[in-house]
């Protein structure tokens, strides 16, 4: 096991040098001249050498690149080209908080949710409960984020609140009643997804031998779902917990502007009005390192509940 | 992560495919075949838009302001008085164009590099692959937001909005084509081996002319389908782009803008709304089933 954590730690370690370095590159080869941006209307040479120093414009690239590193490791992602003298730390800290919890209740919910119904719906195969709540779960898994947001909000509006009933915020974020039309839209999709995953696994499992010899030697039924099938069928969910994860981070762009909830994605987008390179560049490493150290986690924990990976690491 | 996972290497499995009956076995599937039906209506709409339905999309009507269908608006018109049937069609084009585009360069270095990579192995090929793998490094759109957000506006200062949807485009397939790479080496890394390929070679046919006239028939089938099933993840991923400003640029029409432009008024005209919305979705699950289809016909023995 240690030759496989050995080698995926290797594997990170080349992935974060591309993600870095692929934004890097970009950001080096933005059109314009953050400086002139900076300065605004003022044109003097003085203040433009120590401006393009304090940025640290004034070398080569890889040496550049190497300063860009350099700060990552100490977790800091750079200044800001809008706002003279703020860092892209400083711009994304309010955010980060918002946006964890926003992915990890969309997380959550659509394990929750998802998993157990998958369960119900392969112990139930080819029940009307199985095949109704099956197609329920591939309208979810196959509507895109953004037309699913105006479908709740819809029914939110008119058969909610134009009825006089209690009906949730449209938009914002602070009270848990806010919470429940971001969360239940970026869920959707991974829970349709891990509802259908589930059902096939558990299925799969339930065809297995040695199902068939715990049900021949007299277990209950109960025992045999719960101890012996369930173990093995959860498996295959903790590896599509990665793929999950970079749906969601791009889903919260979409989803935070749309609901105005003051997350990265939101931040993101607005320092893309703004032409904020280093925060755009700062938004897209940190969601980029944390869905690459959720899967490396994913990978070891699959490791660790599956000894036969060993064989193929 | 690592180098070809064994989603790449099942698809390798894949043998030449039996071109015979193709037809027949799409055919078979009435869910392929009507949505085929339906995707060949919805482009043509959508490409012959302007003859049939002369009206500009771009016109502001003020006195006709989030109106409901009429006469002479027969879906309605947005927030700003225009017409939203020309909208649509306007916002199906660029989505069509995009697609075309993407999947263009999709199969043109994707596929390419993939074939490449495949036949000729060592250096080239840990070259493509680790270019593929830096790209697989990104989740999701993330890179395809950074580039068309980094680029947009100066690409639209100077090369206008073709230039900007040549952008969006690229910066899409940056997206589709590492996988498709993957795909394709895969599968020639298999049918190098093939019987076929010795016999091919051991009478003296040139390396250019295996990849192309002896490999590359065998890998089409699987092309054509990995990028028929792309397109529909690109309808959506052209929408989320262009939702968050990154598209085609206002006043011209996407159905993504449409969308957001829109949803600001869901309480006083939910079918302004409704209908992109809906146009999208016929679009993306029309693609999908056409690409489910096909690769059951390519490959009959690949069910899910």
């Amino acid at each position: 096991m240690g030759g496989v954590i050995g080698r995926r730690l290797l594997g990170l370690v080349f992935v974060i040098f591309s993600i870095t370095f692929l934004t890097f590159i970009v950001g080096y080869l933005a059109p314009g001249d953050p400086i002139l941006v900076l300065m605004g209307p003022r044109r003097d040479p003085q203040l433009y050498a120590s401006l393009q120093h304090q940025y640290g414009l004034d070398l080569p690239w890889y040496h550049q690149y190497f300063n860009y590193l350099g700060g990552l490791l100490h977790g800091d992602l750079g200044m800001s080209y809008r706002f003279q003298g703020r860092s892209v730390n400083d711009i994304l800290a309010n955010g980060i908080g918002v946006s964890i919890a926003l992915g990890a209740m969309a997380l959550a919910a659509s394990l929750l949710i998802g998993v157990p119904t998958g369960i119900i719906a392969a112990l139930r195969q080819n029940s009307w409960l199985d095949r109704s709540s099956m197609i329920f779960m591939l309208a979810l898994f196959s509507i895109p984020t953004f037309v699913m947001i105006p479908i709740l909000r819809a029914a939110n509006y008119f058969v909610l609140f134009r009825n006089g009933l209690p009906a949730l915020p449209p938009a914002g974020w602070g009270t848990p009643a806010h919470w429940v039309m971001p969360v239940a839209v970026l869920a959707a999709v991974t829970m349709g997804y891990l509802a259908r995953l589930t059902r096939s696994s558990m299925l799969d499992t339930l065809h297995q031998d040695y199902i068939r010899t715990a049900r021949a030697k007299g277990l209950r039924r109960r025992q045999v779902v719960g101890v012996h099938a369930l173990r093995n069928a959860l498996l295959p969910i903790v590896t599509v917990i990665g793929p999950s994860l970079a749906f969601l981070v791009t889903g919260s762009f979409v989803v935070e502007s749309l609901f105005a909830i003051p997350g990265i994605g939101y931040l993101g987008v607005q320092a893309i009005a703004q032409r904020d390179y280093p925060v755009i560049q700062g938004t897209t490493v940190l969601l980029a390192v944390t869905v690459v150290l959720m899967n490396l986690i994913a990978d070891i924990l699959y490791s660790v509940l599956d000894p036969r990976i060993q064989a193929e690491g | 992560m690592g180098a070809f996972d064994t989603t790449a290497t099942a698809a390798a499995q894949v043998a030449p495919p039996a071109q015979r009956g193709l037809w027949r076995r799409f055919a078979h599937n009435r869910l392929a075949l009507a949505s085929l039906f339906i995707g060949a209506g919805v482009i043509a709409a959508a490409l012959a838009g302007p003859l049939l339905y002369a009206v500009d999309p771009n016109y502001q009507n003020y006195t006709a302001i989030n109106a409901w269908p009429s006469a002479a608006y027969p879906l309605g018109t947005d927030s700003l008085g225009r017409d939203t049937l020309a909208r649509i069609l306007a916002g199906l084009r660029v989505s069509l164009i995009v697609v075309a585009y993407v999947e263009l360069l999709n199969v043109g270095v994707g596929a390419t590099l993939g074939l490449i990579a495949g036949y000729r192995g060592g250096m080239v090929d840990n070259a493509i692959s680790r270019v593929a793998d830096m790209l697989f490094a990104f989740p999701g759109l993330l890179f395809a937001i950074l580039v068309a957000a980094v680029f947009g506006p100066a690409v639209t200062e100077r090369f206008g909005g073709i230039g900007r949807l040549l952008l969006v485009a690229g910066s899409l397939a940056l997206v589709s084509w590492p996988l498709m790479a993957r795909y394709v080496r895969a599968q020639t890394l298999a049918l190098k081996q093939q019987d076929y390929v010795l016999a091919a070679r051991s009478i003296g046919v040139g390396g250019q002319r295996i990849m192309w006239g002896h490999i590359l028939p065998g890998v089409a089938g699987l092309i054509v389908v990995s990028a028929t099933l792309d397109v529909a993840a690109v309808v959506v991923n052209e929408a989320v782009l262009s939702l968050l400003g990154l598209g085609i640029q206002p006043p011209d029409a996407s159905i993504g803008q449409m969308i957001r432009q829109a949803i600001d008024y869901l309480e006083s005209n939910w079918l302004q709304v409704f209908l992109p919305s809906a146009a999208l979705t016929l679009l993306v699950l029309v693609f999908s089933f056409i690409g489910d289809g096909l690769r059951d016909a390519v490959d009959p023995l690949s069910e899910v």
